[in-house]
């Protein structure tokens, strides 16, 4: 297909899918520490050269919302404009003593747990604002987890289109097929957000799902 | 946690109880009686807007001395067809608990296994 036509065929197809006035947003969900702040600094890296938001070991490093608008992933002759909305992990649970484990004083744990809840609720509230969402998991611990299951659950129940971002296989004790084998009616793109491996895969990806 | 005994106390709510109440009402009686220190076992499942009210109302009651949070753990069961075909599964039962007093959970297909810490005593059930 000519480039014009195929241009026009998916602008054709992202205004039917949207609408017209209807902006993209695409959400990052995921749990704490699976990767989602690492894996939107590459993104924004990538397409507008900067980084959207800190990334550390801690867990919560990501304690609100952050939001950079107008990205445009070029793949294939193909264009995607959106926005993305990188959200603090969603847990069922928050226990400062974990924090301490990381050098933190008590008190700074605490606040920590404290503006942590506080980043979930956001993140919660913003799933009714996103237009499709990266759910991140990392590759080396178990994906069957309740907050996974909740933030796919309520996906489904919106009908926004997700894609699991399998992420961390650069270390050696990913398993990403274990994610694809708990979820194998959903779209599972193995990379590595920190050494940029199969990047190209998840964008082309989100041009195909978004 | 009863009071009296200091054992850990178990609540065991019917899917004709719940399905009575309003979203609110499920929640706010599952958030307040973890809050104290009870198991809550549901029979059925939550929907899914409602598991994320339910990590909505648990963040805003954590208090960072006394209350983490929940677990929440789920055995499936296979959904019943018509023809005997499907291979679907819908949530049997639901275990949610005080994160701090449910341990350890072991997990397959159809078996779940849980060790609740109650402090110097321990609770095996199966």
């Amino acid at each position: 297909m000519p480039r014009f036509l195929k241009r026009k065929f998916f602008k054709d197809l992202i205004n039917k899918l949207f609408g017209n006035d209807k902006k993209l947003k695409i959400g990052f969900y995921g749990h704490p520490n699976s990767g989602k702040t690492t894996l939107a600094n590459r993104m924004t890296n990538d397409w507008i050269g900067k980084p959207i938001g800190l990334v550390s070991e801690i867990p919560h490093e990501t304690r609100r919302v952050y939001r950079q608008e107008h990205v445009t992933l070029s793949h294939d002759d193909l264009e995607l404009d959106f926005d993305i909305i990188d959200t603090p992990g969603i847990a069922t649970k928050i226990d400062y003593k974990n924090f301490l484990e990381f050098g933190l004083s008590e008190t700074e744990a605490k606040e920590r747990a404290k503006e942590a809840t506080k980043g979930i609720i956001e993140a919660i509230k913003w799933l009714d604002d996103v237009t499709g969402v990266l759910l991140v998991i990392d590759s080396t611990k178990d994906p069957l987890t309740q907050a996974n299951i909740t933030i796919m659950g309520n996906l489904e129940a919106r009908k926004i289109p997700f894609i699991i971002v399998a992420n961390k296989i650069d270390l050696p004790e990913a398993s990403p097929d274990k994610i694809h084998s708990v979820f194998p009616q959903h779209t599972v793109i193995p990379i590595s957000a920190l050494q940029g491996e199969h990047i190209s895969d998840l964008y082309q990806a989100m041009v195909d799902k978004f | 946690m009863d009071a009296n005994t200091n054992g850990l106390k178990m609540d065991f709510l019917s899917s004709s109880m719940l399905n009575s109440s309003t979203s609110m009402e499920k929640i706010s009686m599952i958030v307040n009686r973890v809050k104290n220190g009870d198991l809550v076992v549901i029979e059925g499942g939550l929907t899914p807007e409602e598991e994320a009210e339910l990590i909505e109302a648990t963040m805003r009651e954590i208090d960072v001395d006394n209350f983490m949070g929940i677990d929440i753990y789920t055995l499936e069961k296979d959904k019943k067809s018509f023809f005997g075909l499907s291979k679907s599964k819908i949530v049997g039962i639901t275990i949610i608990g005080p994160a701090n007093v449910m341990k350890a959970v072991k997990k397959k297909s159809n078996f779940l296994s849980m060790i609740a810490n109650l402090g110097d005593l321990n609770a095996s059930m199966h």
